[in-house]
């Protein structure tokens, strides 16, 4: 067996660290680049549940807000513009704690199928911005009944 | 005068050892909080409102499209209205703290909208939020 001749031990065996910031901060860009904010945002509700038992609430408290197929909106059975709308809604809320103690009434938005999603959203806008209707249910109304 | 001083000082150097584990930092925080879209939707032009509220917690979130024919679409799929009550009962099942973004077309009529709510109730998917955009 011929024998090697002994290897020279290399100096320090060394990686060269120095562009790895450079690697670091490309891959950053490349994600900040290809990276796409979609903000999800809208109007929050919380649906009520399904359940066998009929709820029954009192005709008095709730506050009856119908839209009709051509978009035209009432408050109760009074026709009523969406910049009245809130003032409106507002009084009728206060009048009911006032009357009944404190105790929240419940605004129902009952809106036609045929008429257009848009104005259903116009209404609950406008009712999301009113802070004391902590009480909001949305119904359909079909035409010939419901 | 100024070249004597610098000469003086000797040479000046910013350390950048370092500057590698900071980049990788944000590398890693932007890998984290990146969340990756997975479905294209249907095109839906959204409706408009004042009191439109961001939705902080984008990762339990399940969209739902309605396009202005009334197409319904849950994770690219053109749906009935009675799929959508399986599809979230899965979604549910995975997740329960799951919140349903309904981005409905604003020229839609309501009676599709009204469908879709009303299958989500019956799934149990009770939290839901109307797309809207920002009114100027």
């Amino acid at each position: 067996m011929p024998i090697l001749p002994k290897r020279k031990l290399p100096e320090e065996a060394e990686i060269p660290t120095a562009s790895m910031a450079d690697i670091a901060f490309l891959l950053i860009i490349f994600f900040m680049l290809t990276t796409v904010f979609t903000r999800d945002k809208g109007l929050k509700i919380v649906l009520p549940e399904k359940t066998q038992q009929v709820v029954k609430i009192k005709g008095e408290r709730i506050i009856k807000i119908s839209i009709n197929d051509r978009g035209e909106i009432f408050l109760g059975e009074e026709p009523i513009t969406l910049a009245d709308l809130k003032v409106r809604v507002q009084q009728r809320i206060k009048d009911y704690k006032q009357a009944h103690g404190g105790k929240d009434p419940l605004v129902v938005i009952r809106t036609n199928v045929d008429a257009p999603y848009e104005r259903m959203i116009d209404v609950f806008d406008v009712i999301k911005q009113i802070p004391e209707a902590r009480a909001v249910s949305l119904a359909s109304i079909r035409t010939g009944g419901g | 005068m100024r070249m004597q001083r610098l000469k003086k000082e000797g040479k000046i150097n910013i350390p950048t050892a370092s500057m590698s584990d900071i980049a990788f930092l944000l590398l890693i925080f932007f890998m984290v909080s990146t969340v990756f879209r997975k479905e294209i939707g249907l095109k839906v032009t959204l409706p408009e409102a004042r009191a439109t509220e961001r939705i902080v917690k984008t990762r339990n979130i399940a969209h739902v499209y309605i396009d202005k024919n009334g197409r319904i679409s849950v994770d690219d799929v053109i749906v009935q209205p009675k799929d959508v009550t399986l599809r979230f009962k899965l979604k549910l099942a995975e997740n329960p703290a799951i919140i349903s973004h309904v981005k409905a077309d604003k020229r839609v009529k309501y009676d599709y909208v009204d469908k879709v709510l009303e299958a989500l109730r019956e799934a149990k998917a009770l939290r839901v939020v109307f797309a809207t955009d920002y009114k100027r």
